[in-house]
């Protein structure tokens, strides 16, 4: 079975190379971004199957990549989790709001983040089931 | 040179005294404008309607009388100087005042127009130093509280970056490790952990501070939040043979309050109450109820470490307070948690406090509201000053297909609440406020004014909504149970209120039994899955 490819967008380049060498020991690929523009662009030529994305970005910041995953239809069902730094009492709430699958304080547990990478992986590939009883 | 007019508010309700001041301020050098009121009510809506420079006050009026007099004029307007006219008796009552904030007092018997022209003119600049100051004294704060904010925010940078690294060396992704190197890595993250706890306190001290912390109070049972403390910090008590105890109350009542926040103090209180004591000693949990105060549920944590001394008792909640004599000196924390724990309860109207004899151990002691039921309840379940005839408590709940839930399930839930609302009568059937996750099953109650017959229509129309909840589905499974509720038959003797009471005493006996079964079945699969 094809490994699913997860594309991470953060501006540290120490982050984005340690999270993609325990991405792949995940049995993930990986595709990077280091900024809000290139994320989408990235996005779009990768076809990633969920994006791991900080908020604070140089050219367009986290909510900006938010809101274009969400009004392009081809990406608009990638599952994000956000991955920041930020506040969540003032940041969680709005990137939840603006289509987050999920949002993670840096620095977050990686057994938690992995957990939840795979149960929004999961939920993205499934159909609905009928209503059990 | 033009000189601003001085508005002159003058409360005084001797007619002699008050003709004596006028001519005063008439006398002096600078032009003045004298408004003169014989009683504090018509003062306070003076000073309402045409603010003053200054306000002269006798302290005794016909409608109010002493310290309550200034009083009652600063905290009406606290930006406007006062300056007392006292008569010879109440001097020593005049310099409480001045304590108390009153600019200046003037003995009416020797009055003359040149000290009172001083006085009022002191009085006006020093109210305006003051208010500068107090307005500089808030944008430092603000700029103290972004400045830290922004610290704490810069400092998870790099640390995130440190985290990665080891666990990627600790976890063998960059090749294997010799178990003493993995012991210096795991030396390298207990001090990672420490710090990323630091900056999380110094945070929420900051919000705390500037009054941005929030609660999402909810009707919460008490020994579930117990029960996951316990269990956290089991690992750390073990390893340093310290005994865990817990002491419950069996029939505690719910309470109101946020419990992802009851339990950040609790585990704070018991790190701490671990962290002091020493190996064969003992920790106790405990949460009871008090006679004396029958709205409140007091929980402790008691230790039998080496106590802590009175001085320390007195600061020991205030922010960056650190014990002198802590045993682990170096490794004592930013001396933010129990400032935090404080602020906390603080939000949920609680107290808490620490009793302790040096050498005894320590109690530390905080209480949270009872939720009342009764109180919700009493709306809904009368109809024209009687109890209405018969109730059902319909139960709705919603377990996730997956663990933890997919997607954003707070969101899943809050919806379907919501709709939920939308389909009970505002007059006769009550939705509780949430009750708390157990385990993942959200559970939301409605007591309703029905019989079981009638209360078909309500469970159909529910379930109807609910399943156009888009993809509600694919995240969870939907059961709807309705139960009556059996009230004990009381004569006409029982008053409306203990009737209500004994409603709710039913309904919290049922939603228990929810939870109890709840939590055994959330434990059973748990032990399923290992």
């Amino acid at each position: 079975m094809r490994r699913p490819k997860i594309l991470v967008v953060d501006d540290d380049p120490d982050l984005v190379r340690a999270l993609r060498l325990r991405l792949r020991a995940n049995n993930f690929e990986v595709a990077t971004a280091t900024d809000g523009y290139s994320a989408i662009a990235t996005a779009q030529k990768e076809r990633p199957a969920l994006i791991i994305l900080d908020l604070g970005l140089p050219v367009g910041d986290g909510f900006v990549v938010l809101d274009r995953l969400q009004n392009n239809d081809a990406l608009a069902g990638v599952p994000v989790i956000v991955l920041s730094a930020r506040d969540p009492q003032s940041n969680e709430e709005r990137a939840l709001k603006a289509g987050a699958a999920a949002f993670f304080q840096k620095p977050a547990d990686n057994d938690e983040l992995m957990n939840v990478i795979r149960v929004s992986l999961g939920a993205a590939n499934e159909q609905p089931a009928p209503w059990p009883s | 040179m033009t000189q601003t007019t001085t508005k002159v508010l003058l409360i005084e309700d001797n007619p002699g005294d008050a003709d004596l001041v006028r001519l005063r301020l008439v006398e002096g050098q600078s032009p003045v404008k004298v408004n003169c009121v014989s009683r504090l009510s018509d003062g306070l809506a003076s000073l309402t309607s045409d603010t003053p420079s200054v306000v002269l006050l006798d302290l005794n009026l016909p409608d109010s009388r002493g310290a309550e007099t200034f009083r009652r004029v600063m905290e009406h307007s606290p930006n406007v100087p006062v300056v007392i006219l006292s008569g010879q008796d109440d001097e020593a009552l005049a310099m409480r005042a001045v304590h108390s904030g009153v600019q200046d007092y003037l003995a009416k018997s020797n009055l003359s127009s040149k000290h009172l022209e001083r006085a009022i003119r002191y009085a006006v600049e020093r109210q305006a130093l003051l208010r500068s100051l107090e307005i500089a004294q808030k944008q430092q704060l603000e700029f103290k509280n972004q400045f830290l904010s922004h610290v704490s925010h810069e400092l998870r940078t790099p640390l995130t970056c440190i985290h990665q690294y080891v666990t990627l060396l600790l976890d063998g992704i960059s090749g294997p490790v010799t178990p003493d190197q993995a012991d210096h890595l795991k030396t390298v993250l207990k001090s990672v952990n420490q710090l990323h706890a630091m900056i999380r306190d110094l945070l929420e001290a900051t919000r705390a501070e500037s009054g941005k912390m929030r609660i999402e109070p909810r009707c919460v049972a008490l020994g579930e939040l117990v029960q996951q403390a316990v269990a956290m910090l089991r690992p750390t008590a073990n390893e340093k043979n310290v005994g865990l105890e817990i002491g419950m109350d069996q029939r505690l009542p719910l309470v109101h309050a946020d419990p992802d926040r009851v339990l950040e103090v609790m585990i704070n209180l018991m790190d701490n109450a671990i962290k002091f004591t020493p190996p064969d000693g003992g920790v106790m949990l405990q949460a009871s109820m008090v006679d004396a105060d029958p709205s409140s549920v007091y929980v402790s944590i008691s230790d039998t470490g080496r106590g802590i001394g009175p001085e320390a008792k007195a600061l020991i909640f205030e922010r960056l307070y650190q014990d002198p004599e802590s045993v682990d000196n170096n490794r004592s924390g930013l001396g933010l948690g129990l400032f935090i724990c404080r602020e906390i309860i603080r939000l949920h109207e609680g107290r808490i406090w620490v009793s302790s004899e040096p050498g005894q151990g320590s109690t530390f002691t905080f209480t949270l509201p009872v939720y009342s039921l009764a109180k919700l309840l009493a709306p809904v379940v009368t109809y024209q000053d009687s109890l209405r005839p018969s109730f059902v408590l319909v139960r709705i709940e919603l377990t996730p297909l997956t663990n933890p839930p997919r997607g954003n399930w707070k969101e899943t839930w809050q919806q379907c609440l919501e709709v939920v609302r939308r389909c009970v009568y505002l007059d006769k059937d009550l939705l509780l406020p949430p009750m708390g996750t157990s385990g993942t099953t959200e559970t939301f109650f409605i007591v309703a004014s029905t019989d079981l017959q009638s209360s078909g229509i309500m469970t159909t129309r529910i379930r109807e909504q609910l399943e156009r909840v888009p993809d509600l589905k694919t995240k969870c499974t939907l059961t709807i149970t309705t139960v009556p509720v059996e009230i004990p038959s009381a004569g006409e003797a029982v008053a409306l209120p203990e009737r209500v009471q004994s409603v709710a005493d039913c309904v919290t006996r049922m939603i228990m039994a929810t939870r109890e079964r709840q939590q055994l079945s959330a434990g059973k699969s748990r032990r399923d899955s290992n």
